[in-house]
């Protein structure tokens, strides 16, 4: 008797169970994949990161690399010993050696030197840059895009006018970075007059993480019950008097989760500030200003476009990835900093306005 | 928790009690009427039977809203349909007692044929019955209850003793004939009444443990065995 | 039936007091504080109420039936204009008038309505603040500040709605923090803090159990000395035990208006009767 059917309790497994534990391996392998190159990414740069920013001696943080400027590293030897100096070093050292001279009526000892730019010093004033382009373009993004989404979900008459907005508001979003540094150097640089300088970097940045704010502080909004609003609105309340004390408070650790995502979009992205707000160097910290006004209008070292520069600018050698990799385990540092605070801060008010 | 319409069924128990003791007024004066032959009395008793006729109004009016307006249910149910029961039997009551006192007139127009001795045994079972009763509602007492209605054995053996005698009588002296039937009639009236009581005893022991025990066992007077 | 059997061996005599004039009675009592005439109202357009005519009398309780969606909440957020919020909706022919004002008029204070007109939703939605502050909400937004002004309505807001001994110890926990029938005592308590003359409650039971129902529908019965109210209810014992008056709506049109007593007993319509008897279809 010949049957196509099987039996319930066969050992051999069907077409379908093969199929099924075939998918359920490509899925895992697929994730494996990327827990590998995850933890690769991070494993290179803490690793070699670590060695610039860690030290075995005491205080085992390298405190020149985070408290100094970038300088230029001149290698030479004098007297059969090899020297590695920053260059006002070097240029001390140089003095010292003519001064001698001179007084023992010698002529100036000639040092064969070499000099690799950045490779020296740190990068104080780049962290400080990307602190202030991160802190002013969230300001203006949160106060822009929060404004806006109130409007758009509280007040705009839902139809097509508003439909078209939000579409364009999306679309935005899909808009390349380096596009987003080319309006601000077109718009803010040339046409305002406001130069490479941390105005047109901050509204720059600002522009390109609006969308992604106004998304969520829209979803945010959309979530806090709707009974709030109109309990509110039936004890006689005004319309924003119930915006003000019974949805914002509530909508605000949505809206701060949404603003952790700009920071990290913000402070990484290089694009927008290389025409906008970016200096390869600038021997002032920023607030070596003659007057407050010019603070505005001063352009920053930042650390992304740090580490683009040392990556791609200068000529490759042996001290330039102690640099690059430096620059970039702080910069993670810095940008982890900022997302856990933001992350404690939303889950304290999150708890406080729990519904 | 107290309800804000527990009131009402206040109202509604305080008039079924209030029916209740209107009912056993009018039997009493009724009996009063007959043996004193008070025609005045009679009448006052005659008069007095719309009160009750409007109080069973006005209780099946509450019920029917009670029921309709507030879904009673468990105890407040039976006590709803019960009240309604209880004071169509207390109206009916109140009816024999007019029956009793419309032949008080024609009575008291001749000597009585005999002096009133069962009539008056017979009433004061019957009104005892009615009180005790009521007694039962107030209290919510199925053991008393259940006691009044094997009560009703000794009231139904009176009446036909004196169904009995009354017909000799009329054999004997066949001028007593009508005085004898009113007798009969009066007897059967009171005979009537102490059956409301066991109605309304049965409808308490209902009332109470949410038990029928109309027609069983139960209700019979167990010496009659 | 057994209603119409008894009312039929009523002597004529005797005042039958479950019919009629009780009622009539009591609109005379009690005059008619909100004034619908020839209410027409729309979704888009969707015609959501047809043509409704009624009077609210003061210091009642009327209640709104009928099946979901038949236009009662609609009408209820006519009330206090919680439709405004709703972009599409809009009245289109006919009048609202309480006490003889047309709360549609364009020169009419919405604000200043709602203050009037209180509201209790289905949904029991305290602020997640302290109960103190959901009570002092709608008087804060008034500029009311004076800590013994807020703390005297506190008191007097929270004993009116049957909740002062449950909560004066933890005024400053969470309205959150309450069970869900003290949840929505809270809201009416919030509601007649900035003393309004009605109360509009859109279902306030259907989220409670039978106890807490119990407890809300007692404080209804109470709050009614001092204000209009009217419910919404899908529940029909409900509307039964607490209301005065009933109106039963059918697909937005209204089919019976009366005596709450009438609408459970002898209604006159067919359809009334069959949706409070529970075989609608």
């Amino acid at each position: 008797m010949k049957s196509t059917e099987r039996h319930i309790y066969s050992l051999r497994p069907s077409f379908h169970r093969r199929v099924e534990g075939a998918v359920v391996w490509v899925l895992r392998i697929a994730t494996l994949i990327i827990l590998v190159a995850g933890l690769a990414v991070f494993g290179d740069i803490i690793f070699k990161g670590s060695r610039t920013v860690f030290q075995t001696s005491f205080p085992f943080v390298n405190v020149a690399f985070l408290t100094e400027a970038p300088k230029t590293l001149y290698v030479f030897e004098h007297e059969g010993a090899s020297f590695e100096m920053a260059d006002d070093d070097f240029r001390a050292f140089r003095t010292g050696l003519e001064e001698e001279a001179a007084a023992a009526g010698l002529p100036a000892p000639q040092l064969k030197t070499k000099s690799y730019v950045y490779s020296a010093g740190g990068v104080f004033p780049n962290i400080v840059g990307t602190i202030l382009l991160v802190m002013g373009s969230m300001t203006i993004a949160l106060s822009l895009g929060v404004a806006s989404a109130i409007y758009l979900n509280e007040y705009a008459k839902q139809g097509p006018v508003v439909r078209f907005i939000r579409l364009a508001i999306l679309n935005l979003a899909g808009v390349p970075s380096i596009v987003f540094g080319l309006f601000g150097f077109g718009m803010f640089v040339i046409y305002f007059g406001w130069n490479v300088s941390l105005l047109a970097g901050w509204f720059t940045l600002a522009f390109m993480v609006l969308p992604v704010v106004i998304t969520a502080s829209e979803e945010a909004l959309k979530a806090v019950p709707k009974g709030f609003r109109e309990g509110s609105l039936a004890l006689g309340a005004t319309k924003w008097q119930t915006i003000r004390k019974a949805v914002l408070p509530y909508a605000t650790p949505g809206i701060l989760t949404s603003s952790i995502l700009g920071i990290a979009r913000v402070a990484g992205e290089t694009a927008p500030i290389m025409f906008t707000a970016a200096y390869v160097v600038r021997d002032k910290l920023p607030w070596e200003v003659e007057r407050a006004i010019d603070f505005l209008f001063q352009g920053v070292m930042a650390l992304p476009y740090h580490i683009y520069v040392v990556s791609s600018k200068i000529p490759q050698n042996e001290y330039s990835e102690r640099v690059q990799y430096g620059t970039a385990f702080v910069f993670l540092g810095i940008v982890a900093i900022i997302a856990t605070t933001s992350i404690v801060l939303r889950n304290r008010l999150r708890s406080r306005y729990r519904w | 928790m107290k309800r804000f319409f527990d009131t009402e069924l206040e109202t509604f128990r305080s008039n079924l009690v209030m029916m209740g003791e209107i009912a056993v007024r009018q039997v009493r004066d009724a009996m009063k009427a007959l043996i004193e032959s008070d025609l005045s009395l009679a009448d006052q008793v005659a008069a007095a039977d719309d009160e009750l006729d409007q109080l069973e109004i006005k209780i099946d009016e509450e019920a029917i809203r009670y029921m309709s307006l507030r879904s009673p249910v468990a105890t407040e149910l039976r006590l709803v349909v019960v009240g309604m029961k209880a004071s169509h039997d207390l109206e009916r009551v109140g009816d024999e007692a007019t029956n009793i006192v419309r032949r008080v007139a024609r009575l008291s127009a001749e000597p009585p044929i005999k002096p009133y001795v069962d009539l008056p045994r017979m009433a004061t079972i019957a009104i005892q019955m009615l009180r005790d009763a009521m007694d039962c509602f107030l209290q919510i007492d199925a053991e008393k209850a259940l006691l009044i209605c094997q009560r009703d054995k000794e009231v139904d053996d009176l009446n036909r003793q004196l169904y009995r005698e009354l017909s000799s009588y009329m054999i004997e002296r066949p001028e007593t004939t009508s005085r004898a039937l009113e007798l009969m009639f009066i007897s059967k009236s009171i005979e009537r009444i102490a059956d409301h009581a066991t109605n309304i005893a049965e409808e308490m022991i209902y009332l109470a443990k949410g038990e029928d025990v109309r027609h069983t066992e139960q209700t019979r007077n167990p010496d009659a065995g | 039936m057994s209603a119409h059997t008894l009312m039929e061996i009523t002597p004529t005599t005797f005042a039958p007091p479950i019919a009629d004039k009780p009622a009539q009675a009591d609109s005379e009592v009690h005059q008619t504080l909100i004034d619908i005439a020839n209410l027409d109202f729309f979704y888009g357009e969707t015609k959501a109420l047809h043509d409704i005519s009624l009077k609210i009398p003061e210091k009642e309780v009327t209640a709104f039936i009928g099946p979901s969606g038949c236009g009662k909440s609609t009408l209820l957020r006519c009330l206090n204009r919680m439709n405004d919020l709703i972009d599409i909706a809009r009245v289109d022919r006919g009048t609202i008038r309480i006490r003889d004002i047309d709360i549609y008029q364009p020169d009419v204070d919405v604000i200043e309505l709602r203050k009037r007109v209180g509201m209790v939703f289905q949904k029991s939605n305290p602020f997640p603040k302290s109960i103190y502050e959901n009570i002092t909400y709608g008087l804060r937004l008034q500029g009311v500040s004076a800590k013994s002004r807020l703390d005297e309505v506190v008191e007097r807001s929270l004993r009116g709605a049957a909740l002062w001994d449950e909560v004066k110890d933890r005024l400053h926990e969470s309205g959150l923090s309450l069970s869900g029938g003290q949840q929505q005592r809270l809201c009416i308590a919030r509601a007649i803090a900035v003393e309004p003359e009605i109360i509009l409650m859109d279902e306030p039971c259907s989220a409670l159990d039978p106890i807490a129902t119990a407890r809300v529908e007692e404080l209804i019965h109470e709050l009614k000395s001092k204000y209009t109210i009217v419910i919404v209810t899908h529940n029909m014992q409900q509307a039964a035990r607490c209301s005065d008056r009933t109106a039963f709506f059918y697909l937005g049109r209204l089919v019976e208006y009366a005596d709450t007593q009438t609408i459970f007993m002898k209604p006159s319509d067919a359809q009334t009767e069959a949706y409070v008897s529970g075989r609608f279809g």
